[in-house]
């Protein structure tokens, strides 16, 4: 150990040391100022001047979006924005007065909008007019040189071709904002940059980092008056900037029929609701149409506020996608799943009748049949093709909730189908653990006679039952629904390929399960007896199941009451949906019409148009084939104008 | 009474005190000019918000160097480590995203930036580890494996938040310490081989694709095909279009903010030169060559280990973010992001310093002078 002394003798050498250190360091930042300010200074000083040199994005284009039969669906458009540029703006009295009659707007709009914008640096433009049209861009282009100040800004929009076709499904894009821009970047460990658009809904939202493509950038030159001229790499000092040309995003190829899609659309024109058609055997998508809807152009165009507005105090809500967003009592249509648990628990078979007499007591409380004098002798097809309550809620009398509920899920009701979109409900199978927990209550046993009929606690979306009944058509197999059939870059390499993914795969353990409640579902529509007969259209050979949700409990003496006499809002959801072709399915179709009264009256017509469009198109022998024999079969009588609504 | 008052106030060194103040003037008048002009909301506000976080760091500067004594620093050196090293981990665990990297911790109202205390806790635990271990000879490698777990755990701790820039400022500040204390040709030359195998090992393993096109950037800005050697040009055109005499207060046009990113912060020093020019800068790194050349010079005049050590582990604080700040702005260096002590905006930074003078005060009114 060494004494104080010694030890700040060498400390004061140390830090002389140190001290010439920083000297030196600080001689080294002079001598580098020096370069810049005095040797380069003058240089330096031009630029500065002129701001001469700017960075600007270049937009990647973003992918296109076509059907599965390769029609355009989404495309990019140039539009045009007119800009002024403040400081550039030299004489203030000729110009705007000129610029506003090129653009038709009110005197003074100009000088507002630029009074509004004067806090921000001159050099920044402020966009005047969104969206102009060829003329005024003519205009403004050949006047060019009369016109300092003013320029005009290209923008690639999004075009839907069909505009309210398919939107939910398609979604839109828009600007990134504010609160969203810390978190995306977090989220998708991407640098967005304000000024991005970013798909916001649907598959815009869902494949955006396939679709956006990366954004390049150009060094334009920007003359004494704003005007851009190509960047000239002449300076010793911008030696090797280079410009960076964008990469546009992947294409997508959609597993949605176009032509299907315009007759779900067409069919539910005037109506509240959705459809979605599935490949039984992969899960490809084919048809999924929410009603109303709104058309996303709109929104990259940069939506006006009364479109805006109209959306959003819309009561039917334009907005909300009914298919996956919506969960409702499946009703009737949740028959057939009662159906399978009795026979799979072998509470009831083939042969087995029950009576009914329009109306159960159980406990103190009466289920009613929706045919008032009931329908006699019944069994498990007749059940079925009439829509019978009482042959339903005899059989699930006999078990517990949770067995019904297993046979639910068998199906994939009560959860998401995982389709690739966001904000997807998973409906409601109760359990009697779940009521434990949500109500803290036991269950009912009465209870389990209302879920037997699609009713009480049961949810369930469009989307779900499509599957379900693809589950029933297919003999058990889950496919999670797929809207993507490909994704593939410009140069038409595919680098996502379509696959198939099974879910889950049920073994029925009676071989008459699956042949029963088939063929109940065939006569729905194919036996005059059945409730959907009417709307079996030509060639189909569908099978399916109409269903009527009520959206409120009504009480015994409003059963029977007619539905059209009550207040919109309280009106029962129709639902309908089948499969086809019956012998060898292919396709399921789901329909919902909210507060369309009747499942028959309101929702099964919508099949039948998309029905004949899928048989037309891609089974077009069978579908002649199957006219032949309606026709010799003598059941290919049309359907009167008015078929008969039924509430069943 | 009078008397006394002058003799309690000659005990002030009103040297590095006066440039501390002086450079915070020149600084917070430079972020009006700065920000003034701009749209963006809050943005134009900022220098009022630097002023109160001034107010409050002179505030803590005056607490600490009248309340206690250094004999306290050194006692809770190891407590103050500790503490800042667990916000670090904190920070790691549920901190706030800023720019991409994670460095803030959210406490209600207040966000703290932890790796900026870590400075100085480091330069504290620094200190209080050479105040009891001094041997007499030069160091060799293996004095410094305690003084090295010590630097080296945050250090990688703040790399990878990732904050490249304030970690390497940590080994920075734990470099010039053992400088300071002597180190064997032999060690320097070990060191100095071990932070380029380190080095080259990070530059390929521990960077981020951005961070990596910075230091691309830097050895060749104007062969980058990406065009990230534009805010580097940009810099060098504000500083050097100031040529001799500026461009005037407020007069900033090319660092304004689309031609500068984050201009009230990294950047400021180039707007000061575009505004004041070759003379301008001169002024401004006078102050801080004043600054730094009297902190060196109370470090080696001061009788306790501790005392002496802590004030240049502080010197090392305040000089390497000058000097990294000015070489990057200038285009000496790649771009790391480190603000510029007293003008730059930065609230957590501002209190730290405010912690610094307040010591380094504290320290020099006791001191017994030797000469």
């Amino acid at each position: 150990m060494f004494g104080e002394e010694e030890l700040v003798k060498v400390h004061k050498a140390r830090a002389g040391i140190i001290g010439n250190i920083i000297v030196a360091c600080f001689g080294l930042i002079l001598a580098r100022l020096w370069y810049l300010q005095v040797y380069k200074g003058e240089q330096l000083h031009q630029f500065s001047i002129q701001n001469r040199l700017r960075k600007e994005v270049v937009w990647a284009p973003r992918g296109q979006i076509f059907s599965r039969d390769e029609q355009l669906l989404v495309d990019n458009i140039p539009r045009y924005d007119a800009i002024i540029t403040p400081q550039y703006l030299l004489d203030r009295e000729v110009t705007i007065p000129k610029l506003e009659q090129i653009l038709s707007l009110e005197p003074e709009t100009i000088l507002k909008l630029l009074k509004k914008n004067a806090n921000q640096a001159t050099y920044r433009p402020i966009t005047v007019k969104k969206n102009i049209g060829f003329n005024e861009l003519a205009q403004i282009e050949s006047l060019n040189a009369d016109l300092p100040g003013v320029s005009v800004q290209t923008f690639i929009s999004r075009e839907y071709k069909d505009k309210e076709v398919g939107a939910h499904l398609l979604g839109y894009i828009s600007e990134i904002s504010q609160d969203q821009l810390p978190k995306f970047k977090k989220r998708d460990n991407f640098d967005y940059r304000l000024g991005d658009f970013i798909g916001q809904f649907g598959v815009e939202e869902q494949l955006d980092r396939f679709l956006r493509g990366v954004n390049g950038h150009e060094f334009v030159e920007v003359d004494s008056r704003g005007r851009r001229k190509r960047y000239i790499n002449t300076d010793n000092l911008f030696k090797g900037i280079e410009d960076e040309k964008p990469n546009q995003g992947m294409n997508v190829r959609l597993t949605i029929d176009r032509d299907m899609q315009l007759a779900a659309f067409n069919a539910l024109e005037g109506k509240v609701g959705s459809v979605v058609a599935i490949d039984i055997e992969t899960g490809e998508i084919l048809t999924m149409v929410s009603r109303p809807a709104f058309d996303p152009s709109q929104f990259s165009r940069g939506l006006t506020p009364e479109y805006w507005r109209s959306l959003i105090t819309n009561k039917m809500n334009p907005l909300r996608d009914r298919n996956i967003q919506e969960h409702f009592s499946p009703g009737s249509t949740f028959k057939p799943v009662t159906g399978i648990m009795g026979l799979e628990e072998n509470l009831v078979d083939e042969n087995t009748d029950v009576v009914c007499t329009g109306s159960l007591k159980f406990g103190r409380k009466a289920y009613h049949c929706w045919k008032k004098e009931g329908h006699g002798s019944t069994s498990m097809v007749k059940a079925i093709r009439e829509s019978c309550n009482i042959y339903f809620q005899k059989t699930a009398m006999r078990t517990g909730i949770d067995t019904l509920a297993k046979y639910a899920h068998m199906l994939g009701l009560g959860k998401k189908t995982g389709i690739a979109l966001p904000r997807e409900v998973s409906g409601l199978i109760p359990t009697e653990e779940w009521k434990k927990k949500r109500f803290g209550e036991v269950w009912q046993p009465g209870e389990t006679l209302s879920c037997a009929i699609g009713q009480s606690y049961v949810l369930s979306s469009t989307i779900q039952l499509a599957q379900a009944y693809a589950v029933i058509a297919n003999g058990g197999k889950i496919f999670r629904p797929q809207l993507v059939k490909e994704i593939y870059n410009d140069k038409g390499e595919i680098t996502q390929p379509f696959k198939a993914e099974l879910v889950s795969d049920f073994k029925f353990k009676n071989p008459n399960t699956l042949r029963l409640v088939r063929e109940g579902l065939y006569q729905v529509m194919n036996n005059p007896k059945g409730t959907a007969f009417f709307r079996r259209g030509k060639g189909l050979q569908m099978a399916g199941k109409t269903g009527t949700a009520q959206v409120v409990r009504s009480s015994a003496d409003k059963v029977y009451q007619k539905c059209d006499q009550l207040e919109y809002q309280y009106r029962h959801h129709g639902i309908f949906v089948a499969f086809a072709p019956y012998k060898n399915p292919k396709v399921a179709i789901a329909v919902l019409v909210e507060h369309g009264c009747s499942g028959s009256g309101a929702a099964a017509p919508v099949v039948e148009p998309i029905m004949t469009t899928y048989m037309k198109k891609y089974q077009p022998e069978l579908y002649l084939e199957n006219l032949e024999l309606e026709k010799q079969a003598g059941t290919a009588a049309p359907a009167p104008k008015a078929a008969p609504v039924e509430v069943d | 009474m009078y008397q006394s008052l002058v003799a309690y106030l000659k005990r002030y060194d009103f040297s590095f005190i006066g440039s501390f103040f002086a450079i915070f003037l020149v600084g917070v008048l430079n972020l009006y000019s700065a920000t003034h002009s701009q749209a963006h909301e809050g943005l134009n506000m900022l220098y009022r918000s630097q002023v109160i976080w001034w107010l409050m760091a002179t505030a803590t500067a005056i607490i600490v160097s009248i309340i206690f004594n250094p004999k306290t620093f050194e006692r809770v050196s190891y407590i103050a480590y500790g503490i800042t090293f667990f916000l670090l981990i904190l920070v790691e665990i549920m901190g706030d995203v800023g720019m991409g990297a994670q460095r803030w911790l959210n406490l209600g109202p207040i966000r703290m930036q932890p790796s900026e205390f870590m400075k100085l806790g480091l330069a504290m635990a620094l200190a209080r580890y050479f105040a009891r271990v001094h041997p007499e000879r030069e160091l060799a490698l293996r004095d410094l494996i305690g003084p090295g777990i010590i630097a080296l755990v945050p250090a990688i701790l703040v790399i990878i938040q990732p904050d490249l820039g304030t970690g390497m400022l940590l080994l920075l500040i734990f470099s010039l310490v053992i400088f300071y204390k002597r180190l064997k040709w032999k060690t320097i030359v070990s060191l100095g081989l071990a932070a380029l195998v380190g080095g080259v090992l990070m530059y390929n393993f521990g960077l981020r694709e951005y961070q990596r096109k910075r230091i691309h950037t830097f050895i060749d800005p104007y062969a980058d095909a990406k065009g990230s050697g534009y805010n580097a040009i940009q810099s060098e055109i504000a500083i050097g279009s100031g040529r001799l005499f500026g461009k005037g207060f407020k007069n900033s046009s090319q660092a304004s903010l689309q031609y500068l990113p984050e201009n009230h912060t990294d950047f400021v020093f180039a707007i000061f030169n575009e505004e004041h020019g070759f003379f301008g800068s001169m002024f401004l790194v006078l102050l801080y060559l004043i600054l730094f050349l009297r902190l060196i010079w109370l470090a080696s005049s001061v009788q306790r280990f501790y005392d002496s050590v802590l004030v240049v582990g502080i010197t090392g604080i305040f000089f390497w973010h000058t000097f990294i700040n000015m070489s990057m702005v200038s285009g000496m260096m790649p771009i790391v992001g480190i603000p510029l002590p007293m003008m730059s905006y930065g609230g957590s930074a501002m209190m730290t310093y405010g912690v610094c003078i307040g010591m380094v005060t504290a320290i020099s009114n006791s001191r017994n002078f030797f000469n």
